[in-house]
C-alpha cells in the first residue's frame, strides 16, 4: 500500500517491485495499490493469507526500522474508528461480520518513514536503505507459510 | 478577547485540526479548520508530457482517483484542441457514473448513516458502519458491499486495472468495450437502480420518519445561506461528466453560467495566514470574509449545491426524489447543510439510472473511441463534478505538450470557506458558557464538517483516504481545555 508519488509513502511499492516476479502467480498475488478503506477489503477477499506492506510513522521509532504487526495491533484504532473514515481494522471487521471470505491471517510489514509530505518518486536515504531488509522479511514470511518457493531471483531469506 | 496567532507550521502533525477558541464568557468566538500541506505538486508535474497527468493526478487521492482521472483527461483534450468521438464520451460518462455510485454508496453507509441510524451522541465505538449493519441487518451490509463491488468492477473493466485507471487519453479512450462487456454492465446497472431506490427508502424510514432528525437537519445551527455552483447539461439538469458551470445566488437565481475554460473570470482564491489551503470565492461578488449571504462571494459545491443550481434531474426516478426533497424542505434553494446527505442519495439515484441508460445504448460499445490530436498543444481546462463537488484541472504546456504549469481547484477546496463557517456556526450553537462539552457534542460539531464529505486528501493533496482529525477547544488565553481525536494512531 502507499502512494508512489509521495516520497517515502511509496516504500511499499518499491518493496513489492522487488517481489513481483519471484513467485508462482497461482499461489501468490502481488498487488500495489493506493486505494484505502473499503476498497482495500475488496482486494484481499478470497485469499487465505495477506501480507500488507506499508509506510508508518509511529512518532517514536527510528527511520528505517521495519516492524512486523498483526491486525490485532490495530484494534485500538478500530474502537476509536469514527464515522470519518473506514480504516483497515473496521473494514476487516465488517467483512467478517458479513460472512465474506476475509483472509484468516493478516500480517503487516511496516517501515518507519521520514517524509510523506513532499511529492517525489524516490524514498529518503534511510528508508531506501531499509528496503532490502523489508523484502527479506516478506520473503521469510512467505517461506514460513510453507508452500511458496522463492524462484531465487533475489537474496535468499 | 485575546488575539491568538496560530502558527500552522509548528502545530500540525500530519492530521487535520479543528480549533475552537472560547471567549472570556466561555462562548465560541472562533473556529478554524487546518489541514497539513503537501509540498511540491505543481513542481512535480512540470516537465512531464501532459498525457501522463491523467495517470499521475489520480494518485492525489485513494478515495476519488477516477474523478481526477476524468478531469485530467478532459483537460488534455482541451490542451490538444481535440474532440473525442461520441462513443468515447458515452464510455467515459458510463465509467464516471459508476464512480459516483461507488463513492456515494460508501459515503452514505459508512460515513453518514452512523449518525442517523445510531444517533449523533451514541458511543463512538458503535457509531460507525459496524453499528449501522448491526442495527439495519447483515443483509443490507452485504448489499452495500455488493453494489460497491459492481461499480468498482465496471470501472476496472473500462479503466484497465482494478487499482488504477489508465484509459483516458487526449481525444478519447485507450480501448473500446465489447458487446459482452456492455451486457454485463447493463445487468449490474439494473441492480444498482434497485439499490439506489432502496437507499432512498431507508433514508425515509430512518431519518425522515424521525422528527428529531428532521429538526436537526432543518435547524439553525446547520443552516448557511450561500451561493451554489454545479455543472449542468444543455437543459440545466445535473450532469457529472460534462456541461457548463452554473452559479445561483442564495435566493436561487442564476447569476452565472460559464464554460470550463473561462473559470478564472469567475473564481478567484483568497489566502489566510492560518491555512495552507486557499479559499475560492466568486470574483464578481468579492471576498467579504467568512460571512453568509448575497453580498459575500462564498459559494458551495457538491450534492446539495448541484441540486440547488439545476432545474431538475435528467432521469425520472431521481426527478421524483428531487421534487420530494424540495417539497419537504420548503422549496429551492435549500440551505440546510445536513440535507447534503439526502441530496447525495438523489444523485445516487440519477447516477444509477444514467448508468443503466448508457449501458443500454449500443453506441457505448462502438469500436471508434479515439480521435488522434493534430493541433499544437498549449493550454486547457477540464472540469467534472466529483462526488464532493466541482473539480477543475488547468494545464499549460509548451508546443511539444510538456507541462509548464498546473493549477487544480479541487472539490473540497471550493467548499473550504463554507466548511469553516459551518463548523463555527454549529460550535457556537452547541457549546455555550458553563457547559460540559461531551464527546457527543463535539461529534455534532464534526457533523457540520462531515456533511460536506470532505476529502482533504485532494484539498491539500494529502494522504490518500485517511483523514485523521483532532478537535481542540481552547480558552480565551489559548490554553487547551479539551481534545477529541479520531484515527490518530
Amino acid at each position: 500500500m502507499g502512494n508512489p508519488i509521495l516520497s517515502d509513502d511509496g516504500v511499499g511499492f518499491r518493496i513489492v517491485e522487488e517481489l513481483e516476479n519471484r513467485y508462482d502467480e497461482r499461489e501468490v498475488t502481488v498487488i500495489a495499490t493506493d486505494l484505502a478503506g473499503l476498497s482495500l477489503l475488496d482486494l484481499i477477499l478470497g485469499y487465505d493469507k495477506v501480507i500488507i506492506i506499508d509506510s508508518i510513522q509511529t512518532g517514536e521509532g527510528k527511520v528505517g526500522q521495519v516492524y512486523r504487526l498483526d491486525a490485532e495491533d490495530f484494534t485500538t484504532t478500530r474502537h476509536a474508528a469514527s464515522p470519518h473514515d473506514v480504516n483497515l481494522a473496521t473494514a476487516l471487521e465488517l467483512g467478517k461480520r458479513l460472512g465474506l471470505s476475509v483472509p484468516r491471517e493478516i500480517v503487516i510489514i511496516a517501515i518507519e518513514v521520514q517524509d510523506v509530505t513532499t511529492f517525489g518518486e524516490s524514498c529518503t536515504p534511510k528508508v531506501e536503505r531499509a528496503i532490502p531488509a523489508a523484502v527479506k522479511m516478506v520473503a521469510r514470511e512467505l517461506a514460513g507459510w510453507g508452500r511458496h518457493k522463492d524462484t531465487g531471483l533475489g537474496d535468499q531469506a | 478577547m485575546k488575539r491568538i496567532t496560530i502558527d500552522p507550521i509548528t502545530r500540525l502533525e500530519g492530521h487535520g485540526k479543528i480549533e475552537l477558541f472560547l471567549d472570556d464568557d466561555g462562548n465560541v468566538a472562533n473556529a478554524y479548520l487546518q489541514i497539513p500541506e503537501l509540498r511540491g505538486f505543481e513542481k512535480f508535474c512540470e516537465g512531464r508530457p501532459v498525457e501522463e497527468l491523467p495517470r499521475i493526478t489520480p494518485r492525489i487521492c485513494g478515495v476519488c482517483p477516477s474523478a481526477h482521472h476524468m478531469a485530467s483527461t478532459k483537460a488534455t483534450d482541451a490542451v490538444y484542441h481535440v474532440n473525442p468521438p461520441p462513443a468515447a464520451k458515452k464510455l467515459r460518462e458510463l465509467y464516471y457514473c459508476a464512480h459516483m455510485c461507488h463513492s456515494h454508496i460508501a459515503h452514505f453507509y459508512a460515513l453518514a448513516a452512523p449518525d442517523f441510524v445510531l444517533g449523533p451522541t451514541a458511543d463512538p465505538a458503535e457509531r460507525n458502519i459496524l453499528g449501522v449493519v448491526a442495527r439495519v441487518g447483515l443483509e443490507i451490509g452485504g448489499e452495500v458491499i455488493k453494489h460497491r463491488a459492481y461499480a468498482q468492477e465496471i470501472q476496472a473493466v473500462i479503466g484497465g486495472k482494478a487499482t488504477h485507471s489508465v484509459c483516458g487519453l487526449p481525444g478519447g479512450m485507450s480501448r473500446a468495450i465489447t458487446e459482452e462487456e456492455r451486457a454485463v454492465f447493463e445487468e449490474k446497472a439494473k441492480s444498482m437502480v434497485e439499490f439506489a431506490k432502496f437507499s432512498l427508502k431507508l433514508f425515509d424510514d430512518v431519518v425522515l420518519a424521525n422528527k428529531g432528525y428532521v429538526d436537526l437537519i432543518t435547524g439553525d445551527i446547520y443552516t448557511m445561506q450561500s451561493y451554489y455552483m454545479g455543472m449542468v447539461d444543455a437543459n440545466n439538469k445535473v450532469n457529472f461528466y460534462d456541461g457548463n458551470i452554473r452559479v445561483v445566488d442564495p435566493e436561487g437565481k442564476e447569476v452565472a453560467k460559464f464554460k470550463p475554460a473561462d473559470y478564472l473570470d469567475y473564481v478567484a482564491e483568497h489566502t489566510e495566514p492560518w491555512s495552507y489551503l486557499k479559499f475560492p470565492f466568486l470574483k464578481k461578488v468579492g471576498w467579504k470574509g467568512f460571512v453568509e449571504g448575497k453580498e459575500s462571494g462564498v459559494y458551495r459545491v457538491a450534492p446539495l449545491a448541484r441540486l440547488n443550481v439545476a432545474d431538475g434531474m435528467a432521469t425520472p426516478i431521481a426527478q421524483e426524489a428531487y421534487e420530494r426533497m424540495y417539497q419537504t424542505l420548503g422549496g429551492k434553494p435549500v440551505h440546510a447543510t445536513l440535507a447534503m446527505h439526502w441530496a447525495r442519495l438523489v444523485e445516487l439515484m440519477y447516477a444509477a439510472e444514467r448508468l443503466l441508460e448508457l449501458s443500454q445504448d449500443k453506441e457505448v460499445a462502438d469500436p471508434n473511441v479515439r480521435t488522434i490530436p493534430t493541433a499544437t498543444p498549449d493550454e486547457g481546462v477540464g472540469v467534472v463534478e466529483a462526488p464532493r463537488g466541482t473539480l477543475f484541472h488547468h494545464y499549460q504546456t509548451d508546443e511539444r505538450g510538456i507541462v509548464k504549469k498546473v493549477n487544480l481547484i479541487v472539490a473540497t477546496g471550493n467548499n473550504h470557506a463554507a466548511i469553516c463557517m459551518s463548523i463555527k456556526k454549529a460550535a457556537q450553537g452547541l457549546i455555550k458558557a458553563g457547559q460540559v462539552v461531551s464527546e457527543g457534542l463535539l461529534n455534532m460539531v464534526e457533523m457540520a464538517f462531515r456533511a460536506y464529505d470532505p476529502c482533504m486528501a485532494c484539498a491539500t493533496h494529502t494522504l490518500p483516504g485517511q483523514m485523521p482529525l483532532e478537535v481542540i477547544i481552547r480558552d480565551h488565553q489559548g490554553n487547551v481545555l479539551q481534545t477529541l481525536s479520531r484515527n490518530l494512531s
